[in-house]
Parts: C-alpha cells; sequence; structure tokens
C-alpha cells in the first residue's frame, strides 16, 4: 500500500512533518547537483541507514526495490538514445547507429537510474515514517480548513474498508461462476461491470454513512474551533536535523559551482584514476 | 413548551422520505422524561430508526423530505435548529457498526466527537481512556477499527457516542453485532450510565426479554404509528401474542404461559424470565405425581448418516495470506439429507469453513472434497455447479437492470442452453415469489425482495447444496422466519441440502436438523440440536446460550424430572399440555 505506516518512536518518527517536507525538499537539491553515481550511492547508502535507524525492515526496502528493477534498467537503456556522445569513444551502438554506448553515457544513466530509486527510497521512508494524522494536522497548522484534513483522513481509513467490501463483491459474482480470472483484455473489462455496479453502489452508501456519522458527532457544530487532539511542534531535533541537512546541501552546493566537483567523471577520472 | 423535565416531545409528527409519497412517521405522539429509558420496538421498516434520527436532527436537516407536526428536544424545536448542533447533546448509536467507523485507529475514533465539541485535549485523553477502559478495549486502542470483529467494532462505535457525554442516548440495535453475554452487559452498562449520569436513553431493540427490567417504558411502532406503550411487564406480558402477530419477538416463557392459559390450563400472572416462569409452571404442575422420571423424548436419534457424504472435509486447514489461521484441522462430511446450522462466535471460523465448501478458498492444509472434485484442483466453475453460495448483503452482487437479467446471469456463465433459460427462471421465481418482479430493477425492491432476488440467482444454477451465510442478520424476527421457512421448503420440497450459518440460536433450535458449534477455527460440537443445546456448559465457553425455553426446561427437569430436551414454544406447548390435560 502506498500508504503504510510503521508504528515506532525513531527521529523520523519524531520529527514534525513539516521538517520532513523541507528534508525532503533539500534532498531533492542534492539529487539535482549531484551527477557522479558513486557519490550517488554514497546518498543511497546514507538512505538505507537512516531505514535501519528507523527501525523498518529492510525486507520492506527490498520489496520496493525489486519492483523498481525494470524501471531502473529502462532509465539506463534509453539514456543511450537521448544523451549525445560528447566526443567521447564509442564502443558500439545498441541499435544500427543509434544509442552509441560511452563511459559517459552509460555513466548518466546508471545515474539518473539511481536518482529515481533515491527518490522513491527517500519518499518511501517519510510515508513509512509518517502517520496520516500527522499529515492532516500539519495540513490545518499550514492553514488548510479542517473540513479538508477531515474528509481526506476519513477517506484514507475507508480504504481498508472498501478493499474488504470489493473482495466480498468478486467472491459473490464467482460464486455465481462470473469469470474474472480472463486473460482477454475485453472480456476482462466486460467482466468486471458486475464487480464494479455493486462496487459504485457500496461506495456511495459508504459516502452518505460517513456523511450521516460526520453529522451525528457534531463535526459540523463548529468546525473551526475543533480541538485537534495530537499537536505537531518544532522542537530541537527538528532544528538539529534541518541545519545538518542544510549545511550539508550547501556544502555540496557550494564545492559544486567552486570546484565543479561531483560531475559524471569526478570520482573514477580524478581521484581514481580509472578512466 | 415542554415541561422541564421532559426532554422530546412529538406531536403529530409526521414525516416523508424525499422520492416517496408513504410517510415513514405517521403522526407520532411522544413524551420522553429526563433519566428514562424508553425501548423502542417495532418491525423492520416500521419507522423506529426515522424517529431517532429525528432526535438528532437529521430528520429532516439530513436527509431533506418533509416534517409535519411538532417535535421538540430539550427544549428546541428540531425544525429551526441544526442536525450538528443537537448532535452536542444528542448521542445516536447507527444500526450497522461498520458503517459509523470513521477513524484510523480505535482511540481516534472515540476521541472524533469530543474533539467536536472543542474540549480541551487532556479532558479528551481522559476521557478516551476512560470509555476505553469501561468497555474493554483498551488493548485494542491502537488498531484500526476495521480489523476487529463485529462485536468490538459495536462496542467502539458505542464508546465513541458515549465518549461525548450526550444528555440523551439513541441506540439503535446496539447489540444486533453482540453475543448473548456481551448483550446482557451493554444493558447493564446502560443502566448504570442513565443511574449515575441522569441521561435519557432511547434504544431501539428486538431483544426484548433482556430489557423487561431494564427499560422503564416499551414504546411499539409499526406503520409509523404507535401502536402500543406503557411500563415493559405489562406490556410483554399482556399483550406477548399481539407482539407476536406484530412479527415481534416477546419472551419465550410469556408465550407458553399464554398458550397453556388458552387451553384452559390455570396459569397464575404471566411471567417474563426464567425464574418468574419456573414458579408459575411449579403451580400448574402441582397436579402431577412429581417428580417424573422423563429425562428425554422418546425418540431423539442421535445424529446419524445414513447414506455417502457428499462434501468430505478431511484435516482441512486454511490461513489466511496475513498469517491467520482460521480453520485449523477441520474433519466433517456433509450428506445429502443435512439441513445445517453452524454456530459460533465472531471469528470462530465458521464463514471461512463453509468458504471451502465452494471453492471460494481452497485449503493450505488438508483436503476438501466436493461431489467428488478435490477443491484443490478442480475449477470454481465445476464447484459451484454443486454448492451454491448465498452470501449475506444482497447489495455486495446485485448490478443488472432487471430481476431477470440478474437471475440468468449464473446460466451464461455456467454456459447452460439458452432454451433452458426461461423454464429454469421461472421455476426458481415461483419458488421464491418474486416471480412478479422478474422486469423490476434489483435496487428498486426492498431488502427482503433484494434477498430472494440474490438466493434466486444461486438457485437458478440448481446446485445441491444451498450455503446461505448469515441470511437472517439484521433482520426482525418474522423476517428472520420468513427466510428459514423457505430453506426449510427447499430442503423438504426440492430435497436441497441446505448448510447456514447464523447468530440466532432460536432459529437454530426450531430448524436445524444438525448443529455444528464451531470455537477456534475447529468443531467443538457436532450433532442435533436437541443433544447440543443440552450441553450448556460448553456451550457457554464459548459464549453461547441456548433458547430461554431450553434454560428454563433445565430447571424444571432438574427439579421435576421433566424433559429437557425442549427446543421451542411449540414442543414446551405440546408437551406440557399432554401432561397437565389429561
Amino acid at each position: 500500500m502506498a500508504f503504510e505506516y510503521v508504528p515506532g518512536h525513531s527521529l523520523m518518527h519524531r520529527l514534525d512533518p513539516r521538517t520532513k517536507v523541507l528534508f525532503f525538499l533539500l534532498v531533492t537539491v542534492l539529487i539535482i547537483v549531484i551527477y557522479d553515481p558513486i557519490i550517488m550511492l554514497g546518498l543511497l547508502a546514507i538512505i538505507v541507514a537512516m531505514y535501519k535507524l528507523s527501525g523498518i525492515p529492510l525486507s520492506k526496502l527490498w520489496s520496493i526495490t525489486k519492483a523498481l528493477l525494470p524501471v531502473f534498467i529502462m532509465f539506463l537503456v534509453l539514456n543511450y538514445f537521448v544523451i549525445p556522445p560528447r566526443g567521447a569513444t564509442v564502443y558500439f551502438y545498441l541499435l544500427p547507429g543509434i544509442a552509441p554506448v560511452t563511459v559517459e553515457t552509460t555513466l548518466i544513466g546508471i545515474t539518473s537510474a539511481l536518482r529515481f530509486v533515491l527518490f522513491i527510497w527517500l519518499s518511501r521512508l517519510l510515508t513509512f515514517t509518517t502517520s496520516i494524522s500527522e499529515i492532516l494536522i500539519a495540513m490545518v497548522k499550514m492553514k488548510s480548513p479542517p473540513e479538508i484534513a477531515t474528509s481526506l483522513g476519513i477517506a484514507f481509513s475507508s480504504v481498508p474498508l472498501m478493499i474488504n467490501q470489493f473482495s466480498t463483491v468478486i467472491q459473490a459474482q464467482k460464486s455465481r461462476g462470473s469469470q474474472i480470472e480472463v486473460r482477454n483484455p475485453i472480456k476482462k473489462g466486460i467482466s468486471f461491470i458486475p464487480v464494479v455496479v455493486p462496487g459504485i453502489y457500496l461506495t456511495i452508501l459508504r459516502g452518505m454513512n460517513v456523511a450521516r456519522t460526520v453529522e451525528a458527532r457534531a463535526f459540523t457544530y463548529n468546525p473551526a474551533k475543533r480541538t485537534f487532539r495530537r499537536k505537531i511542534e518544532f522542537g530541537r531535533e527538528d532544528y538539529a536535523f534541518l541545519a545538518t541537512a542544510g549545511l550539508f546541501t550547501a556544502a555540496v552546493v557550494a564545492i559544486k559551482i567552486l570546484y565543479g566537483w561531483f560531475d559524471y567523471t569526478f570520482i573514477l577520472r580524478d581521484v581514481l584514476k580509472l578512466v | 413548551m415542554a415541561s422541564k423535565a421532559t426532554v422530546i416531545t412529538c406531536k403529530n409528527l409526521t414525516y416523508t422520505y424525499p422520492g416517496t409519497t408513504e410517510p415513514a412517521l405517521d403522526g407520532i405522539d411522544l413524551e420522553v422524561q429526563r433519566g428514562e429509558i424508553v425501548l423502542i420496538t417495532g418491525p423492520t421498516g416500521a419507522g423506529k430508526t426515522t424517529l431517532c434520527s429525528s432526535f438528532n436532527g437529521l430528520v429532516p436537516h439530513f436527509y431533506g423530505g418533509t416534517l409535519d407536526g411538532q417535535i421538540y428536544v430539550l427544549g428546541q424545536d428540531v425544525r429551526k435548529t441544526t442536525a450538528g448542533y443537537l448532535s452536542t447533546k444528542v448521542g445516536m448509536l447507527f444500526q450497522d457498526p461498520s458503517s459509523q467507523l470513521i477513524s484510523a485507529t480505535v482511540e481516534d475514533e472515540v476521541a472524533f466527537g469530543p474533539e467536536n465539541l472543542a474540549i480541551p485535549v487532556e479532558e479528551i485523553e481522559k476521557r478516551t481512556d476512560s470509555v476505553l477502559d469501561f468497555m474493554g478495549l483498551k488493548a485494542q486502542k491502537g488498531r484500526p477499527p476495521f480489523a476487529l470483529s463485529g462485536g468490538q467494532q459495536q462496542a467502539v462505535a458505542l464508546a465513541a457516542v458515549i465518549a461525548m457525554k450526550p444528555e440523551i442516548l439513541v441506540l439503535d440495535e446496539p447489540t444486533s453485532n453482540l453475543d448473548p453475554i456481551g448483550t446482557v452487559n451493554i444493558f447493564s452498562l446502560l443502566r448504570r450510565i442513565s443511574r449515575e449520569e441522569e441521561n435519557t436513553i432511547i434504544i431501539v431493540e428486538h431483544k426484548l426479554q433482556e430489557l423487561v427490567d431494564i427499560a422503564d417504558r416499551i414504546v411499539v411502532i409499526d406503520d409509523g404509528k404507535v401502536r402500543l406503550e406503557g411500563p415493559p411487564r405489562e406490556i410483554l406480558a399482556e399483550d406477548a401474542v399481539l407482539l407476536r402477530e406484530r412479527g415481534l419477538q416477546p419472551p419465550q416463557v410469556s408465550l407458553l404461559a399464554h398458550e397453556l392459559r388458552e387451553t384452559g390450563i390455570h396459569i397464575e400472572g404471566i411471567p417474563l424470565t426464567i425464574p418468574e416462569a419456573f414458579d408459575t409452571l411449579s403451580k400448574a404442575l402441582q397436579t402431577l405425581k412429581l417428580p417424573l422420571s422423563e429425562t428425554k423424548a422418546e425418540e431423539t436419534k442421535p445424529f446419524q448418516a445414513t447414506s455417502k457424504p457428499i462434501i468430505e472435509v478431511q484435516n482441512a486447514s486454511f490461513q489466511y495470506p496475513g498469517g491467520v489461521l482460521a480453520v485449523q484441522d477441520v474433519s466433517v462430511n456433509f450428506y445429502k439429507e443435512d439441513f445445517v446450522g453452524i454456530i459460533g462466535q465472531n471469528g470462530s471460523g465458521k464463514t471461512t469453513l463453509v468458504k471451502l465448501l465452494n471453492g471460494l478458498l481452497r485449503p493450505t492444509r488438508g483436503i476438501v472434497n466436493v461431489f467428488g472434485l478435490n477443491s484443490r484442483d478442480s475449477p470454481i466453475h465445476d464447484l459451484i455447479k454443486h454448492v451454491g453460495y448465498v452470501f449475506q448483503d444482497p447489495d455486495s452482487q446485485l448490478f443488472s437492470k432487471t430481476v431477470h437479467q440478474e437471475l440468468s446471469f449464473g446460466l451464461k456463465n455456467l454456459r447452460v442452453p439458452r432454451d433452458q433459460w426461461e423454464s429454469r427462471i421461472n421455476s426458481v421465481a415461483k419458488t421464491l415469489l418474486i416471480d412478479s418482479l422478474l422486469k423490476e430493477a434489483p435496487y428498486s425492491l426492498s431488502r427482503g425482495d433484494r434477498q430472494r432476488v440474490a438466493i434466486a440467482s444461486v438457485l437458478v444454477m440448481e446446485p445441491q447444496v444451498v450455503v446461505v451465510d448469515e441470511p437472517t442478520t439484521g433482520q426482525d424476527p418474522r423476517k428472520r422466519r420468513e427466510i428459514m421457512e423457505l430453506m426449510r421448503m427447499l430442503h423438504d420440497k426440492y430435497e436441497k441440502t441446505i448448510i447456514f450459518i447464523t447468530h440466532d440460536m432460536d432459529l437454530v433450535a426450531e430448524y436445524a436438523k444438525r448443529c455444528i458449534v464451531m470455537r477456534d477455527g475447529g468443531i467443538m460440537l457436532d450433532g442435533v440440536p436437541h443433544e447440543i443445546f443440552l450441553q450448556y456448559e460448553e456451550l457457554e465457553k464459548t459464549h453461547l446460550k441456548p433458547p430461554m425455553i431450553t434454560l428454563l426446561f433445565k430447571e424444571l427437569g432438574e427439579r421435576y424430572g421433566l424433559r429437557k430436551d425442549i427446543l421451542t414454544v411449540d414442543e414446551a406447548f405440546d408437551y406440557l399440555k399432554t401432561k397437565l390435560v389429561s
């Protein structure tokens, strides 16, 4: 599930959701300025460490990554088609005459694929450690109307119930011989009508029931004044965390501008003298 | 204006839902005093829920429609205020527990109402903790409500209402998902709340006998009108037969006393509880030479198969992908002449077991043989030809434009030749009394008719075995019996094998020929109801209780040597008549 939350009390869990959003932006800056695949691997290692520290089982990380592998390869291959070789030695062509393979295009390809992985790992790290209710409170703090935050919260908590209801519908239709597992995509589409129609009906019903419940629990009495039980506060940890991440990013950007480091070839050619 | 002690006043209250012409409430006159516990009862569709919804203003403000007459709640004219405001004073629990759970955790659910009342955080935490403690839900605090059992969900929904500390509590069938023991606990909790906090409580219930000594007043509603009103003892005792005619369920012992009295047997007073009935019958039995020494009917045959099994479950287990072992090493056979009632607590594995019978689930261990087919390597298509499965909620399967199309769905899927369709559809429709509805849209029918359509849509496939999962949940006593009569007819006339799941012990006692009691994923008892329901202690271990009449005859049997294996009012009546009239 895209919004799975792993309960815990680690630093990542304790941070204010707003801190996490800012952290996300800072890492995005890093992703943009860093071109070196080895440095990128270093960043990935840091993220893995953060998973470990947050108490999220690495098996979860692996299951995300498995799903990313095809995309990873796609990024790698597509790069040969779009990046022109800038005077480097062409080893061979992927297709006759097009998609030349050079050291540079390979490095760029690997980097952009790794960037993609980093991006996903980071965003999942944040959703694993942030509960929906924290996100909603952050929304309220950032001045969104309580109606929006509350309805989003209800929508999210209704998801498992709706999944349950849909699987009941599917089972009921299977019991009447409905073939939902056919291969032919057109037949498959048609076979879903008996599932989708009751599904829509049940969804509308759920909507009505939720509206009725919310009304009966006095939500509409005075939503602007309602108490939000959970509080989120910018604490010392948040400042320290942001300062560290901010300094790190600023340093990287400065070094890049002043010295031109972190380019594709930086470590391989200038440090390790491999290329 | 209402006097100070009156909290609800309805005068000639009439209400019509938008898009309908028949009024749901038709001239209701009702007054409720502060601190009173009022039991509202009546058949399905009588207007009970509508009346309740008018107390917090959902009627008319949420539903629309036209409201005539007068209704004042806590001195406010309902028409001129809002549902949002009234809801701060009137807490309402709706019927279906899962429909009113909206939060990510149990704790959030209970805190939601108090948050809306703008109560300070510390106070909310205190209330949430104490209410959860009170309801025995402390361990579930951080769990998502949808993951709980039906009974626990109902307790959470009730906790969410109680945490708002409303002046008036309106509870629409608060125990429909609870086992007998849970039901008694909730009712005594309500009595405590009403005494300690001087709250007014309005309960809609079909379980009348449990509320005899808790409610101050009974209001019987039918067709949108107040039909009977008065102290529970008076109404239940004097009007027991009338109540039954209206489709309600007065205490079994009261009905028995009435029936005996009508045959000319002298019965002093109409009893409402088991001890009272024991005393009353003790007096009536004094004409006999006691003690007798009959412990059993002349011929209660133990359960015995007379043919080869049609479904064999051998050491079957089923584990859900999440790791829950729902059925554990179960071995059981089903026979052609079976009419089986499966009972057991929520989560005891009843539904999982029956889903193994038509291939909806395949055993993760062991074997299920259905008409000679191993369910593990037979396509579900072949299995459902033999075993039809009717789901509890008709709304989770009806999708067609007409009932006729709905019924042809299974035939098309099973590739039944077209020239057979009409005759099959017509004969099933006739059997289920829906032949006049074939051109109607399923969604426009009443809930009872929709259920019949759902059953018909399975029967057209002509399975030998019909599995019905909780066909009676959420229905009034009369509707429940109608469904069971239908099953009995299919069994007797069309020789169908019936397997049904229910929470209603009275129905199992009356209809089932065989009874399976499940507990913790295994089969605890399996036999004829006349033996099963005499295992009082075993049943209690899994929170089940035999019918009231059976418990009465347990007492009578122990004291006077009468037969103990009496499961229904009719049996009791016939038995006592032969003893007392001669």
